[in-house]
Formats: C-alpha cells, sequence, structure tokens
C-alpha cells in the first residue's frame, strides 16, 4: 500500500494506482475527457492535470502513479486557471459555435464537454470558435460520424481496437489536421466496421451517432393508411428507464409497453417471442448436427455486429454460423408473413418496427437477404428520445401487456439479453428435446456473468456438450483463433458488445461496467420470476408451428427464418 | 522487431510508385497483423509518405524562421506563380508536387529548396526558374 | 576571437584513415569506466534538454534486460539547427565511434541512427559509413575482436519535426505514428521495443568519441563548472558570415559570436533581437546578449541554449510575420495528441493571423495564457517550449505591438 496527500486528505492506496484513481477513492473528482475505465491511458486531453509538489510541472493524474509520501494537489488557482484555458481551447476547436449546436446534438443531455464545463466552473469563452469544415461520414447503415464535433481524444479508437479487437479507426495527420477517420478515409460503411456502435458509447461528445429512423417512425406514425408493429428486444426493457433517471437494471416492461401504445403503435410485441422461436429453431439445428453431422462447433447468429465480424474476419468458418436468423428479423418475416395473412394487412400497409440495445440491427434490417421485413430500428436511446418528445411521464406509465399471437415469451427469452443467455436458454430446451426428460435445475451458472470467454461441459443424457460463450469482438477472436488451432466445441455463444446486447451500441449512456452488471441482474431477475422459463414450452411456439410453421426446421421455417452470409474479408 | 523496418519499406514503396497505393498498405497491415486504419494512420503521419500519387518531382521550400527572414517568401511565391499550384498540390501534367517545409537543416544557406533528394541553396528568384525549367 | 576546436575537423571519406582510437580506448576499458569518464567529463545532452550524459549512460549500465538499445537521433529539424548534419556529412566516423562507445558503456548490442528523411546527403554517407564499418569489424559480432556485439541500423525519418523528441523517435522507429509517449516511463527502463534506451543527439556522441579520446580532463579544463567543455553554434538568420562554429562555453559572448565569428550583421542593419537556442527559446534583445555564451548564463537571462541554433534578426522585419511564421511552424508539427499544445497552437496561429496591425493587450493576455497553459500541461518538450518564442516577442516589443485603447 502506497500513503500520498491529496488536497490535504491522507490516503493509503494499492502500489500501482494512479492519481485519478486514487482522487476517486477519496471522493474528489477530477475532470478528464479521453480518459475512459477499461482502456489504455492516453494522457491527450490534460483536463485532469494536477499539481505534485516537487514537480515543476503539472501532472496528468490519469497517467501518473501515486508515489509513497506523494503530495498532490488537484484545486489549486493554478490548476483552475490551466483547466479553465485548456478547456476554452477545447470548445472553441469543437463544433459548438452556436449554442443551438449543443440543442440539436446527439448527446445533448450527457456530453462530457458539458460535465466537465460544469466541474471547471466556465464563466466565459475568449477564443473565437475554428472551424474544421470537415465532412460527414454517412456510409453506413448504422453509424454517422461528425467530424467537427469530435476532439480527438481517442476513446473511438482505443474502444475498437482494444475492446472490440477490430480498430476500424486511426489517427491521421499530425497537429491540428490531427484527425479520427478510417482506411483510406473511406468511410464506416466501406471498411470491416461490424456495426457494433460501441465507439457511440465511448464519444465524450457528439462525433457519433446511430443512423436515426425515429424521423421516419413518426411519419409511420401519423400516416392513417400504415398498421404500424413494434417489437421490443430483451435488453430494452432493463435500462430503457435511465434516461428518465432510473436506476440501471429497473424491469420497466410494462411501462415500456404502455409508452410505445402511448406513441401510437398498433400493436406492441416482443422480440422475446421470436427469442424463443430462435431457440427451438436453433436447438433443432444443433441437435441435427451433433447428430447427422455438420459443421461443428455450432456458433450462433444473433448479434449482427458478430455476424458481420465473422464475414471480415473469419469468412471460412461461415459454415458453422448457425443459419437462423436472429430473433428481430424471424420477427419482421413472421410478421410480414404469418401475422398479415392472419390479419388481412397488406405488405405495403404493414410497418414493422424495432427497438434495439444495437445499431448494427440497423445494418441487419438492410441486408439484401431479408431486406423488408424490418422497417425501421430504434436504438433504447432514440426511443427514449421519442417518449420524452412525447411528453409521456415514463416513471408514472401504468404496466402495459404485450399484444397477443407475438407477445408472449419464457424467461429464456429474456436472458437472450446478457451474455451467456442464449446458450444457457438453449441448453433448457436441448436438454428437454433430447433427453424426453424435464429438466430440474434450470440455472447454467457456469455461462452467467462478465467474465469474457465462459466455458462450460454440460451433460445431455449420453451427450457431453462442450460449450463456450463470448462477448465483447476483443474476446470473440480470442475464441475464434482457439477453434481455428483445432479446440473442440459443440456450441458456441458469441455476442459482439460486451456484456451482450444489454451493453449494446444503442443503450443509453453511460454503459459501464457498473451499469451492465445492473442490467444482467435484471435480466435475470425477469427469467426468475416467471413460471414460462423454456423456449420450447412456450405456447404461442406451439401454435405458430401449428398454425404456420409446420415443425421446428421445415421448408417453411426455412424459407422464412434462416438465412446465409456474405464472406467479406478486409 | 523486423516491424522497425516500417518506414524504410514505406520510403522504398514511395520512391516506387511516387505513393503509396493500397495494395501496399494491406500488405503490411497483412503480414504484422495489425488493423489496415493503423497502417493508413501511420503513413498519414510523416510528411513525406503520400497516399495520393505525386509529380515526377517534389519540390520543397524552406519557409521556417532562417530563410524566411532570408527572403523565402518571395521564393515560394515565384514557384507558386511559375507552377501555379499552392501548397500540397500537384500541377495537372504531373510533373511537379510544391511542399512549402519547415526547417531543411540549411538555415545558414538559406533560402534552400530540394527537388526530390537534390539540395539548393542560397536560391534566388532566377535560380529556381532555371532550375525548374530543367526539371524534365 | 576564434574557435575552439574539439569537435570540428574534416575526415577523410576512408575509413582506413580513420584510427578508431577512442574506440580503442574504450574497449579496453570496463563499462563502468567509460560511464565514469563521461560523467566525470560533465558533459550534457546537445540536442536540447541538457540531461548530463553520464548520468543517463549510468543510469542505461544499471538496467537489466535482455536487450538494451542505443538511439542516436540525427533527427535534426528545430529551424535554425544544423550542426549535426555537419557532423554527420564532415564527421560520421567520430558520430559511429560515439554510438559505439555508448552502446559498450551502457551494455546495448543493438543500436539504431535514426537521420531525418530531408538529409539525403547525410543518409547517403552513413549508409556507406556503415557498410564499410561491417566490413571492417567496426560493428558486428566481434567489435574490433572485443568480443562486444553490436550491430546499427540507419532509419531514415520521413518528415515529422516532433520525432525529435526522444520518445516520439522511438514510436517512430517501431513504425509508429511519431507521438510521444507518456512519461514515466523513461526510455532509459522502457524504451524501444519495451527495452532499455538511450537516445543521444549526434553532437553529444561524436563528443561523447572525443572525451574519450582526449580524456575527460581535457574537457573539463574546456568551459565553466556548469557548462564543460565547447558547443557546436549554427549561427543564421541576418548575419554576415553564417555556418557552424564551435565555441568553448564561457569564453565568449553571444555577442562575440554574431559580430565576431559572425561578421556581424548583414548591410550594418541594427539588430532587432537573437534567438539563442533555436526557436522553441525566448528571444533576446540586443541589450540582452552581452553574456556569455554558457547554459547558465542564457538561462539567467531567461532564456536557453536549446539545440545550439542562434537565429540573429535584424531591424525591418515585420514582427508578428516572424511570430506567425514560428507559430506555424509548432501548430503544424505538434504530434496532435495532447489538446494543450494541438489547439494552443492552433488557437493563437489563428488569432495572430487575423490581427492585422491590430494586436491589443487583450489578445495578448490571451496568447500568455495559452502559453502558461501549454507550458504547464502539455506532454512533452516540443508543447511545452512552444509558445516561448511568441511569448517572449509579444513581452519585449510589447510597445510597438500593441494597439493601446479599444480596438
Amino acid at each position: 500500500m502506497i500513503k500520498l496527500t491529496i488536497d490535504g486528505i491522507n490516503l493509503e492506496v494499492e502500489a500501482g494506482k494512479t492519481i485519478l484513481e486514487a482522487a476517486s477513492a477519496a471522493h474528489i473528482k477530477i475532470p478528464t475527457l479521453c480518459y475512459e475505465e477499461g482502456l489504455t491511458i492516453y494522457g491527450g486531453c490534460r483536463l485532469c492535470v494536477v499539481e505534485v509538489e516537487g514537480e515543476r510541472l503539472l501532472q496528468p493524474a490519469c497517467a501518473t502513479e501515486a508515489k509513497e509520501g506523494m503530495v498532490v494537489k488537484t484545486n489549486t488557482p493554478q490548476v483552475r486557471e490551466v483547466r479553465k484555458t485548456l478547456f476554452e481551447l477545447i470548445v472553441a476547436s469543437h463544433d459548438i459555435s452556436c449554442q443551438l449546436n449543443c440543442l440539436t446534438c446527439s448527446k445533448n443531455g450527457n456530453c462530457e464537454l458539458r460535465e466537465a464545463a460544469e466541474i471547471i466552473g466556465i464563466s466565459e469563452m475568449r477564443l473565437l470558435p475554428i472551424d474544421k469544415g470537415y465532412g460527414e461520414d454517412w456510409s453506413s447503415y448504422s453509424i454517422v460520424r461528425e467530424p467537427n464535433k469530435c476532439i480527438t481524444c481517442g476513446r473511438c479508437i482505443r474502444k475498437c481496437e482494444e475492446t472490440q479487437g477490430i480498430g476500424i479507426f486511426t489517427m491521421a495527420n499530425r497537429g491540428p489536421a490531427t484527425i479520427v477517420t478510417t482506411y483510406g478515409d473511406k468511410g464506416m460503411g466501406n471498411v470491416e466496421c461490424t456495426n457494433c456502435g460501441q465507439c457511440i458509447l465511448s464519444c465524450p461528445t457528439g462525433a457519433l451517432h446511430e443512423v436515426y429512423h425515429y424521423e421516419k417512425v413518426w411519419e409511420v406514425l401519423n400516416d392513417p393508411k400504415k398498421h404500424v408493429v413494434v417489437q421490443t428486444a430483451p435488453a430494452v426493457r432493463v435500462a430503457i428507464s435511465e434516461p428518465f433517471g432510473g436506476d440501471p437494471g429497473t424491469i420497466a416492461t410494462g411501462q415500456l409497453v404502455s409508452a410505445l401504445r402511448r406513441l401510437g403503435f398498433d400493436r406492441v410485441f416482443d422480440t422475446n417471442f421470436t427469442a424463443d422461436l430462435t431457440i427451438v429453431e436453433e436447438g433443432t439445428e444443433l441437435i441435427k448436427r451433433i447428430t447427422k453431422g455438420g459443421a461443428l462447433p455450432l456458433l450462433t447468429s444473433c448479434s449482427p455486429g458478430w455476424i458481420k465480424f465473422i464475414e471480415h474476419f473469419y469468412p471460412e468458418l461461415l459454415d458453422n454460423v448457425s443459419t437462423c436468423k436472429s430473433p428481430q428479423q424471424m420477427f419482421g418475416a413472421l410478421a410480414k408473413s404469418y401475422y398479415a395473412e392472419k390479419n388481412e394487412i397488406s405488405r405495403e400497409d404493414l410497418v414493422v418496427v424495432s427497438v434495439m440495445p444495437c445499431t448494427a440491427k440497423k445494418f441487419e434490417a438492410q441486408r439484401p437477404e431479408m431486406a423488408g421485413d424490418v422497417d425501421y430500428v430504434l436504438t433504447t436511446r432514440e426511443l427514449a428520445q421519442m417518449i420524452k418528445t412525447a411528453g409521456i411521464d415514463m416513471e408514472k406509465l401504468e404496466e402495459g401487456e404485450y399484444d397477443q399471437l407475438m407477445g408472449t415469451s419464457s424467461g429464456a427469452a429474456d436472458i437472450f439479453g446478457a451474455t451467456g443467455g442464449v446458450m444457457e436458454a438453449a441448453l433448457r430446451t436441448a436438454y428437454e428435446l433430447i433427453t424426453g426428460q424435464e429438466l430440474g435445475m434450470l440455472d447454467f451458472k457456469e455461462v452467467r456473468g462478465l467474465t469474457g470467454i465462459k466455458e462450460a461441459e454440460i451433460e445431455i443424457g449420453d451427450l457431453k456438450v462442450k460449450a463456450a460463450v463470448a462477448h465483447g469482438l476483443g474476446n470473440v477472436r480470442h475464441l475464434m483463433e482457439r477453434i481455428k488451432a483445432g479446440e473442440e466445441f459443440h456450441f458456441i455463444e458469441l455476442m459482439a458488445c460486451p456484456g451482450g446486447c444489454l451493453g449494446g451500441g444503442g443503450q443509453p449512456s453511460p454503459t459501464n461496467q457498473h451499469v451492465r452488471e445492473k442490467r444482467m441482474k435484471g435480466l435475470y431477475n425477469i427469467d426468475s420470476l416467471k413460471e414460462l422459463r423454456k423456449s420450447h414450452q412456450n405456447p404461442y411456439i406451439t401454435k405458430v408451428y401449428e398454425e404456420y410453421l409446420g415443425e421446428p426446421g421445415s421448408h417453411k421455417a426455412h424459407q422464412l427464418l434462416h438465412t446465409e452470409y456474405t464472406a467479406r474479408g478486409v | 522487431m523486423e516491424y522497425a523496418s516500417f518506414l524504410e519499406r514505406m520510403h522504398t514503396v514511395q520512391d516506387t510508385y511516387g505513393y503509396i497505393p493500397e495494395n501496399e498498405i494491406d500488405k503490411i497491415a497483412k503480414e504484422f497483423n495489425i488493423p489496415r486504419a493503423k497502417v493508413y494512420g501511420t503513413i498519414r503521419f510523416y510528411s513525406m509518405f503520400y497516399t495520393e500519387p505525386t509529380g515526377k518531382y517534389i519540390i520543397r521550400v524552406c519557409d521556417s524562421l532562417s530563410c524566411h527572414i532570408n527572403q523565402s517568401k518571395e521564393i515560394v511565391q515565384i514557384i507558386k506563380d511559375y507552377l501555379g499550384v499552392e501548397h500540397g498540390q500537384t500541377t495537372a501534367d504531373k510533373k511537379f508536387t510544391l511542399e512549402i517545409v519547415e526547417c531543411l537543416g540549411y538555415c545558414g544557406e538559406g533560402p534552400v529548396m530540394m527537388v526530390n533528394e537534390h539540395v539548393y541553396t542560397r536560391v534566388s528568384g532566377n535560380m529556381v526558374l532555371d532550375i525548374l525549367k530543367n526539371c524534365v | 576571437m576564434q574557435e575552439t576546436l574539439f569537435l570540428k575537423h574534416r575526415e577523410s571519406e576512408n575509413i582506413k584513415d580513420y584510427p578508431f582510437s577512442a574506440l580503442k580506448k574504450a574497449l579496453a576499458m570496463e563499462p563502468a569506466g567509460v560511464v565514469a569518464e563521461i560523467k566525470k567529463s560533465g558533459l550534457k545532452g546537445r540536442g536540447g534538454a541538457g540531461f548530463p550524459t553520464g548520468v543517463k549512460w549510468e543510469l542505461a549500465l544499471q538496467e537489466e534486460a535482455d536487450q538494451k538499445y542505443v538511439i542516436c537521433n540525427g533527427d535534426e529539424g528545430e529551424p535554425g539547427t544544423f550542426k549535426d548534419r555537419y557532423l554527420l556529412e564532415g564527421t560520421p566516423f567520430k558520430v559511429l565511434e560515439g554510438i559505439i562507445i555508448a552502446a559498450y558503456a551502457c551494455g546495448a548490442e543493438q543500436g539504431y541512427i535514426y537521420i531525418r528523411g530531408e538529409y539525403d546527403g547525410p543518409i547517403r554517407i552513413f549508409k556507406k559509413v556503415l557498410e564499410s564499418a561491417r566490413e571492417k569489424g567496426i560493428i558486428g559480432p566481434n567489435v574490433m575482436g572485443s568480443g562486444f556485439s553490436f550491430d546499427l541500423y540507419l532509419v531514415k525519418g520521413a518528415g515529422a519535426y516532433v520525432c525529435g523528441d526522444e520518445t516520439s523517435l522511438i514510436n517512430s522507429i517501431e513504425g509508429k505514428r511519431g507521438k510521444s509517449r507518456i512519461k514515466p516511463p523513461y526510455p532509459i527502463t522502457k524504451g524501444l521495443f519495451d527495452r532499455p534506451t538511450i537516445v543521444n543527439n549526434v553532437e553529444t556522441l561524436a563528443a561523447a568519441a572525443e572525451i574519450i579520446n582526449q580524456g575527460a580532463e581535457r574537457y573539463l579544463s574546456l568551459g565553466t563548472e556548469d557548462s564543460r567543455g565547447t558547443k557546436l553554434v549554427c549561427l543564421s538568420g541576418d548575419v554576415c558570415n553564417p555556418g557552424v562554429y564551435e565555441v568553448e562555453f564561457g569564453q565568449v559572448t553571444l555577442q562575440e559570436i554574431i559580430y565576431d565569428l559572425g561578421k556581424g550583421i548583414k548591410n550594418n542593419r541594427p539588430l532587432k533581437f537573437v534567438v539563442p537556442g533555436g526557436i522553441s527559446t525566448q528571444v533576446l534583445t540586443e541589450q540582452e546578449i552581452d553574456i556569455p555564451y554558457t547554459y547558465e548564463d542564457i538561462a539567467e537571462a531567461g532564456s536557453g541554449l536549446g539545440s545550439g541554433a542562434v537565429v540573429v534578426v535584424a531591424d525591418g522585419h515585420d514582427l508578428v510575420d516572424l511570430m506567425l511564421n514560428v507559430s506555424r511552424f509548432f501548430m503544424d508539427e505538434t504530434c496532435g495528441t495532447c489538446f494543450p499544445c494541438r489547439e494552443g497552437n492552433r488557437q493563437v496561429y489563428h488569432m495572430l493571423k487575423k490581427v492585422n496591425g491590430n494586436l491589443n493587450e487583450e489578445k495578448s493576455r490571451i496568447i500568455a495564457d495559452i502559453g502558461k497553459t501549454i507550458h504547464l500541461a502539455a506532454r512533452c518538450g516540443l508543447g511545452q517550449t512552444s509558445l516561448n518564442f511568441i511569448n517572449s516577442v509579444l513581452k519585449k516589443f510589447e510597445n510597438e505591438l500593441i494597439v493601446r485603447g479599444d480596438s
């Protein structure tokens, strides 16, 4: 342990801790911009500079290790003055020449520049803003970059490279011409971006945001000719409260349904329903591959960020990916066929909107193999914005119920939103389908939690199923390398985002480890409180097979619920 | 360790093609198993590497302090007028790329210009025009 | 008024004619002995920062690692500086000798010499030097039969001033963007490829070789207590006789360098100011230059000796134009990593650009504030010193520059 003094407070911290971490332990908040927990230290913004006794110059708290006997001062006239000037400089190069830019900004409300300004106490802006005059990047179906708002803190670069193991971003040039860009300035839509949107969560400003669909959704909601149905992904219900001041992990399924109904959706359905369907189809596929032969390990296909990842980086393993569409796309396909036919709604008049914790879902909905099944994809953030715009008092809403036909789901579907959830849901069903016996203990704890790669061996009858779960593409890449090296597994769940969908790129800010834990807890709580906890026992799943699809893996199921992939390479 | 040869390799590519084409970036990215964006960004850090084709002759004129007070500004203007391009641009016939650069290390002999690797010191307006005319 | 020739001489181009006497002497000593000799000499780094070379080598020698590196920093780029080119072209064998001695003293078996890409001549020369040295066994598995193994590679820079910063230089050799690293760890403990690394300037290494050759005593007899030995001064600007001059510390004044060695100002114009150590140092006016040329005297005058670049500026230049020129340099050459340096230099450039003869007190104060912020908060030496020139010009010529009243 190291003893030091910060602002007169005597502290003891573990060796190796930085001044910033030590200060935080002493409940001293030091402003930062380029710092993000879990990423390497950049030491660029210098907002966190502090006085360290014996040092001639100010030291960055984020990059300076606490040393025995160190005397640190975080709030001296010199520190305050330097931070103010620094902040003025940052803002002068950031695109807020007119106050309106803040109001129209995607980060309005949780901009970290604003937070920093609040801590520093900005009273005057003496510098003229410098217009950088960069164009915007609209090349992606999922994500927009507005480089004029970029402060080149490099968090998106580090997130993409370090957490996600991809690295589509780079700094280019030097001096004030330094920019964050993609390979060959091609734009995010033209490189190996997986659309995961983790960069959006990392961006302290509004330089990165999703391609908004909410304007279009307002349009169709206001069009009396359109019959608009909405589906909600599992992870949305434990995060939607956050923009309204709720705690992360608050279960708000009922309020979510009510809010959507108030917004004017004609039917409010649940993606969970097709999550259950996915389990039945994918479980069938798994059993078939194990018993009748086929590419193993079977790799899950729910996460569109992961799918694009494998298409770019491991196209040679595409045969291993389950041919099942993701729950979002299964829903779209069924809505536009089963539901439309049953209710005699023409395809042109039926609009399918989904609410997803995910930015990659926007790309997925546009994939030519299944385009037109889902018309618009809203992120959790966009939906929160719509609810606010409509003046709906989210927290005080009565709890609504999903509409029927595609609104009932098992607890196994809820946990799809957490890393390991798809695996657990699949194991519950596979066990019973293979053995024909009832599974006693439903919780597969070894695949739960936020460990990067989780492995388990599960006995299903005579079969020992070797399973693995990876979340966050950096971890996914490690696991893929192991598979390539010849390690044998039967079934692997892969999710692009850390924590799974609950930590998706479309979720509210902040999304950090603490928030992920709480959302995860929320999802497992929903599951444990449900009667129905196994996908194949969902009566409406039975119904859809009886009425429409025939049996799992049938020709019709294949036509509607399965898909193919594209080898993209890099 | 081998990656230390990055600059050298890029110089070779630059000298061969007059710029660094994408396939060379892809190649090095694959070889060292690093994101191609990173290789691209590294190249773009250095003034002597180009990601777009340059002219046959890269004209570098120093305009740092010592040359500046020795009238490099006028030399720069004469070259700009003659070539009809601004800093960083290449002439339409792809013959010249003009770079107004910082110190070339011939401060005692300014103004200074380089034509590709050749250094000309104490240049005058007439001299630079002669030099440029002799570039064929 | 004479030069003191310690380093300055012309070598024959043929390696056979170069005795490598310093290297022979060094190889006959223990590494710790070589370090002690350099430490005793009081040699300071000649790249600009002035860190005691012997201390650096000693720290490196104490480091334990499977590999250590020595890097010769030939990325000379500070406007007004051309002494390293002079040495690389005129005395490349001495530079080579210095590098090998440093490597031997610190226990480094591999080294790099990084020469800026624009120095085509020195690069060609050094390539040949390396070839012939390898052939003659001056570098390689058994340096001059001593059993010490050392190999040296040449890296050609690619046009980025900031790579002269030692940590940026290391990044650049590693094939990365040449941005500075966070210190600590210092290169001495974790440098190139995360191994202990010493980075020394060309002139420092050449001087080290000559110190071993002539003995620390000889070096100690030159200069002052805080500024031992000699220094190569690069004289340029409005001066009749520009060039590289070797002066003994404390034996000449800055004024004498300009008026005696440099033969005074061109066309006998009055002097406006002198930049005593490259454009990252504060300018000195005519009244301030009658001081001995030493680290300490120039520091006392409120500036620095820096890299040894003395730029003479006569009266008659537009001061705002000169500030803009220097500002543009720092703006374009910052690595772009740390915000104060990147944004501060950009902002100052834009402010100066818009001055139009209307520099008021408020603008001047803002520039001073930015200067203070950059100095205190920037990440590397380039940034910290980037506004020294501008703020000193603003301060010393306030009366001419500032338009009083409301503007």
